[in-house]
């Protein structure tokens, strides 16, 4: 299966992830272009449906991206969105689908290298799978 | 009626520099997306040649939705908005596909396909934008400030230099706070009770600042641009209606008893008293020989103890020539000018001394004994001193609980307002509308007071301009199920009463901060975020994997 096949959605709050991953790209800091980026005003905006529509269309893996925890623009944003990753993971393994193909990412606007990590080690994930 | 949507997509590779996109391929491709009538490719988008070109193909081609494929949307977004409103577009029509940083820049490889998808992710939700309105909601733009002291009252200054009203609350029958209990700030020529004088004289005088002394707060409701507060003066209570609550509420200080186990009597004062000694000297029976300060008895502590002790150890000095000893634990001089203040003061002859275990006071012969462990010397110290200022915690004024549960705001670990995110709101809280400066978000010197100030008022501006309606709850579909009110950190939603007699949650465009939190939470999917509608993300998605 080539990597197109395989892709990733990664959900970024615009305060942070999204930021980061504009970062990474000014750095130059190359990571798999499998990877879609959705921009989203706060990870408290991502509901289980967008989660399970991505998978719905093939996608194989999902990053919520967003602030470190108690650092959330919104302040309890981040860990609903937390939340609600928990819930989708346990949908999705009732379903056979194995955890770990969803994950809640938190991070703070420079964390370039941690971001990059993140989207390496679900692309590792997925392509093994 | 719904207008079928004229997408005009329009490419930017960034003077050339996007080479590992092939963007005539991506031209030619984008322009078989749906609904797509043009497509074109620049190398300065941003720059005046490029948006000209752009507005006049947008009013050329009537093309009514927008997609951008160039830099990140923070970068220029505003820039295209607004040259989009120059060709008659409502701003909200735009989406911006993100080929520079997040493909281009990201990967080596060719990313055409990649550049691509991203793209008609783009074009996908740009076909769902709805115009959003510009509304003027109606603020209140008085201001309701809580607490006379010096925070309070400059609050209240400032805001009044902005030709804003301001009502100033104060439980004491008179204004002034705690600022008149400094001796004085050593190194400054004015005192602490001239600049007491001059704000009040200011206040008294100002025709925009209403003053309202022995007044307590009873009940806040509303939100951000519109909160009833009851206030009880006396017996009379009044209602009254305030765009913002400034809280200066301050701090209060308190011997604990469990720190000494002497009481405060003759020879253990607190700072207060021994300022009062210092203002009238000849008023005592002899001149004290020695006088010693405990601090950091039961934990470390902070910085409003020091800077006292600091500034009253070198009046001791010098109005009255005692020996001065100070035992303490760690010594902090995290405040502007501490450093210098504790130089001196050694200079002049003060001791200090370090102690690990907790001094043993007693009373000898009308003096009072500190036997403590100086951890640097390595020896025991025993010293006979005629007055002991005992220290004084820095704690919240009495009513901070009762005011931050009727608020429904949190406290900090030492019930101190504000704890919530101090990173991004140094001054807000979780309420939209309230904010707190100066010693009552923990203790806060007149540096940090005044900071707190000017933050707090260029916050209430920014809450004054006008907001467009992005978040919004349709009517018919609310159940009126509380949930939004519940999980809305800005405490921006409540319920009113609609024309056919049902209560349904409607969302202060003042108070909202766009987060999409309540978005997400309706069961009833009954509230809508233009922009990041649910079919707005979900048709971002729909683009992923299909065939190019």
């Amino acid at each position: 299966m080539s990597r197109e096949d395989n892709k990733i959605v990664a959900f970024c709050c615009q305060h942070s992830a999204y930021q980061v991953a504009n970062k990474a790209g000014r750095m130059r800091l190359h990571y798999p272009d499998n990877v879609r980026i959705i921009r989203v005003p706060c990870a408290g905006r991502v509901d289980v449906q967008h989660i399970l529509k991505a998978f719905e269309k093939g996608v194989v893996g999902v990053l919520v991206m967003g602030c470190q925890e108690g650092a959330c623009q919104h302040l309890t944003g981040n860990t609903r969105a937390k939340k609600r990753v928990k819930y989708t993971e346990d949908l999705l393994k009732e379903v056979g689908i194995d955890g770990g193909r969803v994950k809640m990412v938190n991070l703070a606007p420079d964390m370039a290298q941690r971001f990059v990590g993140e989207i390496k080690e679900m692309a590792e994930k997925i392509e093994g799978r | 009626m719904e207008v079928r949507a004229r997408l005009g997509i329009f490419l930017c590779d960034c003077g050339k520099s996007l080479n590992n996109i092939d963007f005539s391929k991506v031209k030619e491709r984008a322009e078989k997306f749906q609904d797509v009538v043009y497509v074109g490719l620049s190398s300065c988008l941003c720059l005046k040649e490029g948006l000209e070109e752009m507005l006049s193909v947008v009013r050329q081609e009537r093309i009514n939705r927008v997609v951008i494929a160039a830099c990140s949307p923070e970068l220029k977004e505003n820039v295209f908005r607004k040259a989009l409103e120059e060709a008659g577009l409502n701003y909200n029509c735009l989406s911006i596909a993100n080929i520079r940083e997040q493909c281009s820049w990201a990967h080596e490889a060719d990313v055409t396909d990649k550049a691509l998808e991203l793209i008609r992710m783009a074009a996908n939700k740009a076909r769902l934008l709805q115009p959003v309105e510009r509304k003027d909601t109606p603020v209140n733009t008085e201001v309701l400030v809580v607490g006379g002291g010096f925070s309070g009252m400059k609050s209240a200054l400032e805001l009044s230099e902005l030709g804003l009203r301001v009502t100033l609350m104060e439980r004491e029958p008179v204004l002034g706070g705690k600022l008149g209990e400094f001796e004085g700030f050593y190194g400054f020529e004015t005192t602490p009770k001239e600049i007491l004088s001059s704000v009040r004289e200011a206040i008294e005088g100002n025709k925009n600042i209403g003053v309202l002394t022995s007044a307590e707060i009873i009940r806040v409701e509303g939100e951000a641009g519109n909160f009833t507060v009851s206030i009880r003066r006396g017996e009379e209570k009044v209602s009254r209606s305030f765009g913002a609550i400034i809280f200066a509420t301050g701090y209060t200080t308190e011997i604990l008893p469990q720190d000494f186990e002497l009481k405060p009597d003759v020879n253990i004062i607190s700072q207060r008293k021994l300022v009062e000694m210092l203002e009238a000297p000849a008023g005592l029976e002899q001149r004290p020989g020695t006088i010693g300060f405990v601090l950091d008895v039961s934990d470390e502590n902070s910085r409003l103890p020091f800077l006292s002790t600091l500034n009253n150890a070198l009046a001791v000095k010098e109005k009255l020539g005692s020996e001065v000893y100070v035992f303490c634990k760690n010594l902090k001089v995290d405040s502007e000018g501490m450093e210098r203040l504790y130089r001196e003061a050694r200079e002049r002859g003060v001791v200090f001394l370090k102690f690990e275990e907790k001094p043993r006071i007693s009373k000898e012969d009308g003096r009072v004994k500190v036997e403590a462990r100086d951890v640097l010397r390595g020896e025991e110290v025993v010293l006979l001193c005629d007055f002991l200022v005992a220290e004084e915690k820095v704690l919240p004024p009495e009513g901070t609980q009762t005011l931050s549960s009727m608020l429904n705001i949190g406290t900090d670990s030492r019930g101190f307002y504000q704890d919530e995110n101090v990173y991004l709101y140094p001054v807000a809280s979780e309420r939209r509308g309230v904010f707190f400066v100066g010693g009552c978000r923990g203790d806060s010197d007149l540096a940090r007071a005044s900071t707190d100030i000017s933050s707090a008022v260029t916050s209430f501006i920014r809450l004054l301009s006008p907001r467009d309606v992005m978040v919004e709850v349709k009517p018919q579909k609310c159940r009126a199920c509380l949930t939004c009110i519940r999980v809305c950190p800005h405490s921006a939603v409540k319920l009113v009463r609609v024309e056919t007699g049902e209560e349904v949650a409607k969302i202060s465009g003042v108070a909202c901060d766009r987060c999409g939190i309540c978005t997400a939470i309706c069961p009833a999917k009954a509230i809508r975020f233009e922009g990041y509608a649910d079919e707005q993300i979900l048709a971002e998605i729909e683009a992923i994997g299909e065939s190019l």
